[in-house]
């Protein structure tokens, strides 16, 4: 019997795993509402021995890390085994409140952004803030920003980083792949500048553009290189974060992204594969048909979520794109959160046929959010399970 | 004769801004552009409509056949900003034909505003004059708005299916204040399709900000038709 990490990985190199994964991931905001509704809290919180912060340093104590619905659904998490990478701005900014009202709270994030959040309502975390400020909106304050991105700080580093026990602990991890994460080049650009800005920059200031994803490029292959070339194929996948596209189709034209993007990209996954890691995954939401052809040229193997209020669909890409990339998520979310027969219909036109197909991992076409209830969520799991064998 | 030359140079004159702008030329070439049609005192107007207004309704065409994408959507609504900047102080009495008028928000709950920028954008690069309330607003604001307005449409946007629903409490309430027949209502967001449009009472789906703003220019020229 296969473990579920050699399933996993059965899948995306397109050979047959002896039963079909499913992965997930969940909001944990979900998580909470589920708890009001049944969802047994026991089950899946995780709690562990540890130094707790701000404790005392020598006595290890019981906390909560958080929530596994995984194991208790019997699905997978998408991030598995995850390297420990620091890909963020160092420093850090203060995250503090800047503002406040009866109804909202404006605060500057650890990004450099500030962003207004509800104080009150049902989701508050769930949704999306308004962005009020970026930290990034001309080449004086790029310059100040680089600063935080230097791939040559310790800190990017885990504070036992010790080579040969993590080869060991990646090499035994079977409940999952392993991963290693870091954000994409429109992602960084849209996160630094907003998508507005960011969008435009191409025709206002392209010497600008072209200069922060040279930067990107450099940061992001120095940050990962030792960890890449100590773990090497110990890495199953990469996870590259990187929502560029809407409903309508990538944010930036496909001309766009081969002047300016796929360079940077080739070079990352070149990298990559000199290491043999060859397994890339691109998380982008939306319509992204327009831009696979170069994403294939950019050496991207794997696409999540694959909207399906977007247009995307798994068959279609299947049929057109072979083992070009394999695929994870695409059942609609709409659909399985209806449950009784739109959820059966939604499994069954797809599952059996991607199943046969190979290269795909079933899963819902973005986060569990919170409009599945917790008994819809488990009729779906259940009705899922029956298909994977 | 002359007067005949000068007529087809400045007919030139707009086809090369709407053309500049709709080729998303530098922002340098289509200010000198503009520039030029108002030193050769080309009406406001005409400037506005058969130059920057064509080049827009070019991009969005472009951006419906797969040509165009966001960034060229926004870059070329900033295009027109600019242009639009130059004309205003010469504005005078000439009245800029409007296509018609939008109260625009994102409803109650919901603060997310992305989406209901860009096709803000667009519509008032469009010709449309938009009120635009911001976000997280309450229905009765709408409301208020609409009647201080007489806007012939309400643009509703909420990014999330749980917010979306709130839609429905607007129009429920356009329903109440006896103003439902008179906005046609168009709602927008990731969430958002055409059978929810049904199920919320809107009239249509925005796919995205140039399928809205068409949709706005229909309902806009059928009301001026009947």
């Amino acid at each position: 019997m296969m473990t579920p990490r050699e399933r996993v990985k059965a899948v995306i190199d397109f050979k047959k795993p002896d039963v079909l994964p499913w992965i997930e991931s969940f909001f944990d905001e979900t998580l909470v509402k589920w708890f009001r509704e049944g969802l047994p809290a026991d089950k899946v919180t995780v709690i562990e021995w540890v130094i707790t912060s701000g404790g005392l340093t020598l006595l290890n104590w019981p906390a909560v890390l958080g929530f596994d619905p995984y194991s208790y659904f019997g699905c997978q998490n998408m991030h598995g085994c995850c390297a420990p990478l620091d890909v963020g701005p160092i420093p850090r900014f203060k995250r503090r409140v800047i503002g406040e009202s009866e109804r909202y709270v404006d605060l500057i994030t650890e990004t450099g952004a500030i962003v207004r959040r509800l104080k009150r309502g049902d989701y508050k975390w769930y949704n999306m803030p308004m962005f009020l400020n970026f930290p990034v909106k001309d080449k004086k304050t790029w310059e100040e920003y680089r600063k935080r991105l230097n791939p040559e700080d310790p800190r990017r580093y885990p504070k036992d980083w010790d080579k040969d026990a993590y080869v060991e602990v990646f090499d035994n991890y079977q409940a999952g792949i392993t991963v290693l994460a870091f954000t994409g080049f429109y992602g960084f650009g849209a996160q630094l500048m907003g998508i507005e800005n960011f969008n435009i920059l191409y025709y206002k200031d392209r010497e600008l553009l072209q200069d922060m994803v040279k930067h990107w490029e450099y940061f992001t292959i120095e940050t990962i290189r030792d960890m890449t070339e100590t773990l090497k194929d110990k890495v199953d996948m990469v996870y590259l974060w990187e929502d560029m596209a809407d409903k309508h189709g990538p944010c930036i034209s496909p001309k766009i992204f081969k002047e300016v993007f796929l360079p940077h990209y080739k070079n990352v996954t070149s990298f990559l594969k000199k290491n043999k890691i060859d397994r890339v995954l691109v998380d982008c939401d939306g319509n992204i048909s327009p831009i696979l052809d170069l994403f294939a040229e950019a050496g991207i193997t794997g696409l999540w979520p694959l909207e399906v209020n977007s247009g995307m669909n798994a068959i279609d890409l299947k049929k057109k794109y072979g083992s070009k990339f394999f695929l994870i998520g695409n059942l609609d979310k709409r659909a399985l959160a209806k449950g009784g027969e739109a959820m059966k219909q939604e499994i069954d036109s797809k599952v059996p046929i991607l199943k046969e197909l190979g290269g795909y991992i079933p899963g819902v076409d973005h986060l569990v959010h919170v409009e599945f209830t917790y008994e819809k969520f488990k009729e779906y799991s259940e009705y899922l399970k029956k298909q994977l064998s | 004769m002359a007067k005949e030359e000068s007529e087809e140079s400045n007919e030139k004159l707009l086809q090369d801004i709407s053309r500049t702008l709709s080729s998303l030329e530098n922002s340098k070439r289509i200010s000198r552009l503009v520039n030029e049609a108002i030193d050769r005192k080309i009406p406001i107007t005409e400037i506005i409509e058969k130059g920057l207004r064509s080049g827009i309704e070019r991009v969005g065409t472009l951006y419906e056949k797969g040509e165009y994408f966001l960034s060229e959507l926004l870059f070329s609504s900033s295009l027109m900003n600019e242009s639009m900047e130059l004309l205003i102080p010469h504005l005078k009495g000439e009245k800029s034909q409007k296509e018609g008028k939008i109260v625009l928000g994102t409803v109650r709950g919901d603060i997310h505003d992305i989406g209901k920028n860009i096709f803000k954008m667009f519509a008032q690069s469009s010709g449309f004059e938009v009120y635009d309330l911001g976000v997280d607003v309450e229905p009765a604001m709408f409301i208020e708005k609409l009647n201080n307005t007489r806007a012939e449409i309400l643009g509703l946007s909420a990014l999330l299916t749980t917010t979306s629903y709130e839609m429905k409490t607007v129009i429920d309430t356009l329903t109440q204040e006896g103003i439902r027949n008179k906005v046609k209502v168009l709602i927008g967001g990731n969430a958002v399709n055409k059978e929810f449009a049904e199920e919320v009472g809107a009239d249509a789906a925005a796919r995205d900000a140039v399928d809205g703003v068409e949709l706005c220019k229909r309902w806009v020229k059928r009301d001026d038709d009947s």
